[in-house]
């Protein structure tokens, strides 16, 4: 995935790549990169996870184990598999998932490894329009779908709920809830790139981890 | 692999989401790795989930989140470091005066490395998870309301130790007891031979007692003692000092002594940790 296309003459430095090189220093061993890693997403790691547990301990225990989820594994971010924003991100969103789900005795807990695995990663579109888009925008692009999609969309990714427990909270049939989180992903998605996919689809993902 | 293909497209979007059972998750990720036809769906409905963490209200964690954050990580290293530190053959025991009755040897150099050396990794585990366990106290336990005020002392004294620690070129050492339980703590020197440790676990000093801290700084050295500290019923304590003889690959230890101003140690020791050689 091409950064160029977010590197304007003032910046030779892409955010992207100052990631990724906090992130090399990262998985050397230097405190003072988690440190600055720290820095530039405790906001992010926190508020989502806070956002899903509803809970400030809990969101804090969250964010603790994806920074040293980090710490750990930062040998194993892939570049070209998305950038370094969008691989912390899901690793946040699996511990909180967890956590949330833990809080759940009824539910079934996945044999999570200590990390995602990679293929988890997927390559995103930040690189491409991240850089042009706000929250309004976002916020924006979510209103224009359908507010039932939306809101299946939003319990899906920030509940921790799995689909067949959707479609049980709900009174939903299963096939309906998974169509509503794959059409309201695609319109969302076409909401915030337009129908000509803006860079969507260009590079083929290579899947097969190994 | 074919055949769970299209089971597999139709788990796309509750797999981006998060929102698969586990055996529906691990049903996925096996047939991605081992797939050979494209998934170009996944690449399409993933590329719009970090997106729905835009729309998060933004909070700020608290900011004993870092220091307990980077204490983990310190202890992390410590631990890394210190199985991987490789013992030297024929080093001698550091030279100690042998001048009081009360004055016994500190492990020498051979002893300290094999006792680097033996550690199993359960050992570090447990190591680590006593630093950690302190350390999680705060956030978790806070209904310990006996422990609390310990538990905050420990953690404002692992700011300075990481405040120390954070700097390139420092080295960072746990602090544990010759044998079993008992006091223990982590340890940074800085590269201009600062040292910062957190101890927690220690038995309150009484009239003029101390705790003193050396450095056994090489190959025969002379324990040198860098500072004492007195102790309070809380068990915690933060240490600090400039310009010692600290550096890569030295002992720290920690003896109690009758008086400040001890010259020589007095045994037992402690708690003591090994920086990891550079």
């Amino acid at each position: 995935m091409s950064n160029t296309g977010r590197q304007g003459g003032l910046n030779p430095v892409s955010p992207e790549d100052a990631d990724r090189a906090v992130l090399a220093r990262v998985s050397a061993g230097e405190l003072h990169a988690l440190d600055e890693l720290y820095e530039r997403y405790r906001t992010m790691a926190y508020s989502i996870a806070y956002r899903m547990t509803q809970d400030a301990t809990l969101a804090e225990d969250v964010v603790q184990e994806a920074f040293l989820g980090a710490w750990r594994n930062a040998g194993r971010y892939i570049e070209g598999r998305g950038s370094v924003k969008t691989w912390f991100l899901s690793i946040v969103h699996h511990r909180a998932v967890d956590a949330v789900r833990r809080r759940r005795p009824t539910t079934e807990l996945p044999e999570r490894e200590d990390m995602p695995p990679q293929v988890l990663t997927l390559p995103d579109i930040w690189p491409e329009v991240a850089g042009r888009l706000d929250s309004t925008e976002v916020h924006a692009a979510l209103s224009r779908i359908s507010q039932v999609q939306r809101e299946t969309i939003e319990l899906a990714y920030f509940s921790g709920l799995t689909q067949q427990e959707i479609a049980e909270r709900t009174g939903t049939p299963l096939g309906t809830v998974k169509s509503r989180m794959r059409l309201g992903l695609l319109a969302m998605r076409r909401a915030l790139v337009g129908e000509d996919g803006l860079g969507f689809g260009r590079e083929e993902p290579r899947w097969a981890d190994r | 692999m074919i055949d769970r293909h299209d089971e597999v497209t139709e788990l796309t979007a509750g797999f981006v989401l998060g929102a698969l059972a586990p055996d529906e998750e691990r049903l996925v990720r096996e047939h991605l790795a081992a797939c050979p036809e494209p998934h170009a769906e996944f690449t399409e409905l993933g590329g719009v989930v970090p997106y729905l963490a835009e729309t998060v209200e933004q909070l700020e964690p608290p900011a004993s989140l870092r220091d307990r954050i980077m204490a983990a990580a310190a202890a992390d290293l410590a631990a890394r470091s210190g199985t991987s530190a490789a013992p030297v053959a024929g080093r001698e025991a550091p030279a100690l005066r042998q001048d009081s009755a009360t004055v016994t040897a500190f492990p020498s150099a051979a002893e300290r490395a094999e006792r680097t050396r033996r550690r199993s990794p359960l050992e570090w585990v447990a190591g680590i998870a006593a630093v950690l366990g302190i350390v999680a106290l705060g956030a978790w336990n806070v209904t310990l309301q006996r422990d609390l005020e310990s538990t905050r002392g420990y953690e404002r004294g692992l700011s300075a130790v990481l405040d120390v620690a954070a700097r390139p070129g420092s080295q960072t050492a746990i602090l544990t007891p010759e044998s079993g339980a008992g006091p223990n703590g982590l340890a940074a020197v800085g590269p201009d031979g600062c040292v910062a440790i957190v101890m927690r676990g220690l038995a309150a000093t009484t009239g003029s007692e101390v705790y003193q801290a050396w450095v056994i700084a090489g190959e025969g050295a002379t324990p040198e003692p860098i500072g004492g500290f007195s102790v309070g019923p809380t068990g915690t304590a933060v240490f600090t000092a400039d310009q010692t003889p600290a550096t890569a690959g030295v002992t720290l230890a920690l003896t109690r002594e009758p008086a400040p101003g001890a010259v020589t140690p007095t045994e037992p020791i402690i708690s003591l940790g090994v920086t990891p050689s550079s």
